[in-house]
């Protein structure tokens, strides 16, 4: 029992100490490691995000670029177009996103299977296309895309980002080791089986894909303000679910800090390969996907639970 | 025909349904009463499944009409079913395999808002099936097909149901868990809820009804105590093998 207590005091004290290096970083790390931290972080926000959603309803979101495209659209014209303060257009572009994630949740969650997949996808290439036409350009500026100057210092930025990624896995941790996670996992297991239990699955996946929604549109909001640029071929871009989805497979789908640590490890590797092997890097990168996909499944997280390295928990 | 218990619980009258164009029960009536356990069976695409998840608001009905304490819960979206109190344990036990034992339990229980009784529930489960204490912290996937069965009936009594219905209750279980799980049954019908079952294995199901029905093609064909279906040459013809 002291030995937990102990080990629950060294854990504290090493993320305590963790924290405080994160907040510390601008003050002497160059720009360089500033704006990768940035990535991380945004990138974490979104794995999460992805997550959160799909990892515990097993419902696979393939439309992730679509809220962080839709956020970001409306923060970036808000700053740009009406002068609002960064601060102030973030959230806006978030709860909107969510918002409008309430009319799709109802219609397109009632598909299953691959059949959600491949409708996520059919959004967003949807509204990649309809924000470059001229119908939208009054508002949108079409395929030109808009360049703005939000007036954010790097550090702040930087602040931002890692107060939301630290939010985003607080509430990972609340979402993944409460009743409404279990619910939502009984969902993923067996749909028609929770609704003999008495769970509104409709409402249940509803709720988390605004969550998801919500998390993942802030992320977007502050990416674009970071880019000082936005257009449609950018911000609804492919790569932005794929990307996050890979570095989530990469940590553990279905934990925690799984899409946390897939983002971390995933940019760096990324970084280190981009920086030592230009020449090659996409073909080390993709070998190196499939070992991870061939021998760890279940992510790094998933094999360190399965070897009992860390307890076999729900709450990491 | 025998004397039934005088309050009906659970009613169908005419029930019509089926899975998009193809129609699967073509009017099905019948009854459950209070203390009872009432049995339903019929050879393979009878319908008899089909009857439980229309009755449960998994299916949707075309025409006819479901009571439940003489209320209309016709088409009534699944999740307001339970809260009235029918529970309803579908084919192949839904377990989560991921989950322990303590959790199921929770999951069976959550549309009890109030921690009081649902800490009254759980004591009155682990009276009823004492071993699950034991194995609170199990995983379902490690555990015994007849366990699994027997907690997936503690999950759906954790509501304290008005009536329970069970699909293939015996499927895929070894005849000694068949017979706990039975005996289980009984046990449950005493203590005040009557069950509605669906079972392939027509003649041990008989022996411990006290009312059944027999179904052909989505129709109805026999009913009658559990007794004199299994005495019915007719039934013992066509369905229990002579």
């Amino acid at each position: 029992m002291n030995r937990l207590i102990e080990g629950g005091i060294l854990i504290w004290l090493g993320l305590a100490i963790l924290v405080a290096f994160l907040i510390a970083i601008p003050y002497f790390a160059s720009d360089y490691w500033i704006t990768l931290f940035i990535l991380v972080f945004i990138f974490a926000v979104y794995a999460s995000g992805w997550n959160l959603f799909s990892g515990l309803t097993g419902y696979t979101n393939f439309g992730l670029a679509w809220f962080i495209g839709v956020s970001g659209y409306v923060s970036s014209l808000l700053i740009a177009d009406y002068g609002f303060f960064w601060l102030l257009a973030w959230p806006i572009g978030a709860v909107f996103t969510s918002i409008i994630s309430i009319g799709v949740g109802h219609i397109l969650l009632r598909i299953k299977g691959v059949y959600f997949a491949i409708s996520m996808v059919a959004l967003t290439e949807g509204t990649r296309e309809l924000f470059g036409t001229k119908y939208f350009a009054p508002i949108t500026h079409g395929g030109l895309g808009v360049p703005f100057v939000a007036g954010i210092q790097l550090p702040t930025l930087y602040w931002a980002i890692l107060a939301l990624a630290f939010c985003t896995v607080i509430i990972c941790y609340k979402v993944f080791s409460s009743k409404y996670g279990l619910r939502l996992m009984t969902i993923r297991e067996d749909e028609q089986g929770a609704e003999t239990l008495g769970i509104h699955t409709t409402r249940e996946k509803i709720t988390a894909f605004i969550l998801s929604a919500f998390l993942v549109g802030l992320a977007g909001s502050i990416h674009f303000t970071y880019q000082n640029y936005i257009d449609p071929s950018f911000a609804f871009n492919i790569n932005l679910t794929l990307t996050p989805i890979v570095m989530t497979l990469f940590g553990g789908i279905g934990t925690v800090f799984g899409p946390l640590i897939g983002a971390i490890l995933f940019t760096f590797i990324h970084e280190i390969l981009w920086a030592e092997v230009t020449q090659l890097y996409m073909a080390v990168f993709g070998a190196i996907l499939m070992g991870l996909i061939l021998f760890f499944p279940q992510g790094l997280l998933g094999w360190m639970k399965e070897k009992g390295i860390l307890p076999k928990n729900r709450k990491l | 025909m025998m004397e039934r218990g005088n309050q009906e619980i659970l009613t169908t009258e005419g029930l019509v349904t089926g899975y998009g164009k193809m129609e699967i029960l073509h009017g099905i009536s019948l009854s459950v009463h209070s203390g009872e356990i009432v049995a339903l069976i019929g050879p393979n695409g009878a319908g008899k499944s089909t009857v439980l998840k229309a009755v449960a608001g998994i299916l949707k009905v075309n025409s006819g009409k479901v009571s439940f304490k003489g209320k209309d819960i016709t088409n009534h979206p699944p999740h307001r079913i339970v809260e009235r109190g029918l529970s309803f344990n579908p084919q192949g036990r839904v377990i989560f395999p991921d989950m322990n034992v303590q959790e199921h339990l929770d999951m069976g229980a959550w549309t009890i808002k109030d921690r009081l009784k649902k800490e009254e529930a759980l004591e009155r489960i682990y009276n009823l099936f004492p071993w699950l204490m034991e194995k609170k912290k199990r995983k379902a996937k490690q555990m015994s097909g007849g366990e699994q069965q027997m907690l997936s009936l503690a999950r759906a009594l954790m509501i304290q149901p008005k009536i329970l219905l069970l699909d293939e209750p015996s499927l895929g279980l070894s005849p000694k868990w068949v017979q706990t799980v039975f005996e289980k049954i009984v046990e449950i019908k005493e203590s005040g809820i009557p069950c509605l079952i669906v079972e392939q294995k027509a003649a041990l199901v008989l022996e411990y009804s006290d009312y059944g029905y027999v179904l052909e093609m989505g129709n109805n064909r026999f009913e009658g105590s559990g007794q004199s279906l299994l005495t019915n040459p007719d039934v013992r013809r066509l369905y229990l093998g002579g």
